[in-house]
């Protein structure tokens, strides 16, 4: 049976920007492993295909050996298809038997299994159009499938899959270098070290109220604190950093300050201090000394969202901190609100005063608003400078997959850039 | 109604805080007035809505003295049907 993971633009995916701007919704992670890890676990086939936005796939291509917007992949085998939101944990899936649909009460169709045999008389030269007759010609069964339905709930549902995810993994015990003097406080077998990890001296490691589990090649300056449940990526180095309990981090991140159940996808950096909570960084994000996001209100009420520029969403937790896309950067001081949307690709210089909780993909927020500061190809000439440093490349596939996303989020930011101009006017007059 | 120099000249003096009547046309934004990355970047957002114009950054940031700004804008306007 070959699993087939599909991304299909819609009004629900805008729900996963500016994280999903720049990859399927499956690589976003929850825990120790990404969403695809955790589905293809589950349903147990090395077959794997997917469909992604064709604005995506050239990119993910590089990055995965699996077919990708493959239509070949729809033939000569029993399928499951199976939409990026779906969950792994909270469904199960129709590994046999004969074909299927599922959809939710709403009619969104989030999971179907087609035999080898039914696909002979269905279209399969498009998945919208595989999609379209299964829905017409299969049993359906309407189910309440558990989806992801918010970035936020990757990162409030953190510290539970941390958790689940370490029993699953089935690892324990210390196979890297841990200096002398240390402190691993709680139980040894809740704490995981791989080999080629490097834990320097006067590190407190707390297994007390949850699994740690610190991945190849990490290394762990002194004075850092990590409380689990915690995952620390591949090559992550943690410096002095006050990491408190909740936290998955992505490889190849350096790591400052005080970090509180967020969620890191990696490459990035927070090498100072300030305070990082319920959020969520992309990868290639740089945060400036003292950067810094609320993520709770003053009065404790639910933080609301927003995630175009328009209308806010009520996340119905007191607690979240930033959604910030791919290769932002922000400089010195800067003060995210409580809930704060920044897209992906802007450039933040700080005011000395908490942001606006929605900063589209491509601004430069200079002086209070949003400008068109230096323009794209000088965000893309940081990136090129910035990749090989921790072993990435910015291809021609980037370039393009990029200018697409600058075109997809034109409209909020050229709003935003407008507003921008007259209240400039006003200051100045 | 100022010539499109001298709105060039009067934008520049506020963002810039200077006295428009001491600006000149053949000096440069950055060498000559003073102005910093930020500022270049806010001094074409208030030349767009001064002229009621939408000016490609990377263009409008090349060019770099008061007279070949004023010379970018009225091409600009006249490219885009707005009055200078």
């Amino acid at each position: 049976m070959r699993l087939i993971l599909f991304d299909r633009l819609s009004d629900s995916r805008k729900q996963f920007y500016p994280l999903a701007l720049s990859r399927p919704i499956w690589e976003l992670r929850c825990g120790i492993t990404s969403l695809a890890d955790k589905l293809i676990a589950k349903i147990g086939s090395q077959d794997v295909a997917c469909f992604v936005p064709p604005y995506l796939a050239d990119v993910y291509r590089e990055r995965k050996s699996w077919p990708v917007n493959d239509v070949a992949s729809l033939s000569n085998d029993d399928l499951l298809l199976v939409d990026a939101r779906v969950k792994a944990d909270s469904n199960d899936f129709p590994l046999d038997g004969p074909s299927q649909a599922i959809c939710s009460p709403t009619g969104e169709l989030l999971v179907a299994r087609v035999t080898a045999g039914d696909l002979n008389g269905l279209a399969t030269d498009s998945l919208d159009g595989l999609l379209e007759a299964v829905r017409d010609k299969v049993t359906v069964i309407e189910q309440n499938v558990q989806t992801w339905n918010y970035t936020w709930e990757l990162v409030l549902s953190n510290p539970d899959q941390l958790i689940a995810d370490f029993t699953e993994c089935g690892r324990s015990g210390i196979e890297g270098a841990v200096e002398q003097p240390n402190a691993i406080r709680g139980n040894a077998a809740d704490v995981y070290i791989a080999p080629g990890v490097v834990v320097h001296p006067m590190v407190v490691i707390d297994a007390e109220h949850g699994p740690v589990y610190i991945d190849e090649g990490a290394e762990i300056h002194p004075f850092t604190r990590i409380e689990g449940p915690c995952y620390v990526g591949k090559q992550s180095i943690l410096l002095g950093a006050k990491c408190r309990e909740g936290n998955s981090i992505g490889p190849m991140c350096r790591i400052g300050g005080e970090v509180e159940e967020s969620i890191i996808q990696g490459y990035s950096n927070k090498y100072h201090d300030g305070f990082l909570g319920h959020a969520y960084v992309g990868e290639w994000v740089n945060l400036g000394a003292l950067t810094t996001n609320s993520d709770l209100k003053n009065d404790y009420s639910s933080v609301t969202v927003c995630l175009d520029g328009k209308s806010s969403i009520d996340t119905g937790s007191t607690k979240v901190g930033s959604l910030i896309g791919d290769h932002t950067k922000t400089s010195i001081g800067t003060l995210f609100n409580t809930g704060a949307y920044v897209g992906a690709m802007a450039l933040i210089a700080a005011t000395g005063k908490p942001l606006p909780k929605f900063i589209p993909s491509f601004a430069w927020f200079i002086e209070g608003v949003v400008t068109k500061g230096f323009g794209k190809r000088k965000l893309y000439a940081t990136a090129e400078i910035a990749m090989p440093r921790r072993g990435g490349e910015w291809t021609a596939a980037q370039l393009a997959m990029w200018d697409e996303i600058f075109s997809m989020t034109a409209p909020p930011r050229e709003e935003a850039i407008k507003k921008g101009r007259r209240l400039l006017k006003s200051q100045n007059s | 109604m100022a010539s499109v120099e001298d709105r060039v000249k009067e934008v520049t003096a506020r963002v810039l805080k200077l006295d428009s009547n001491e600006i000149q046309p053949q000096q440069s934004f950055t060498e000559d007035l003073g102005a910093e990355s930020v500022q270049s970047i806010e001094l074409v957002a208030m030349f767009e809505e001064e002229f009621g114009i939408e000016m490609d950054e990377e263009a409008a940031l090349s060019v770099s003295n008061v007279s070949d700004a004023a010379e970018f804008i009225a091409k600009v306007c006249k490219e885009q049907g707005v009055e200078a």
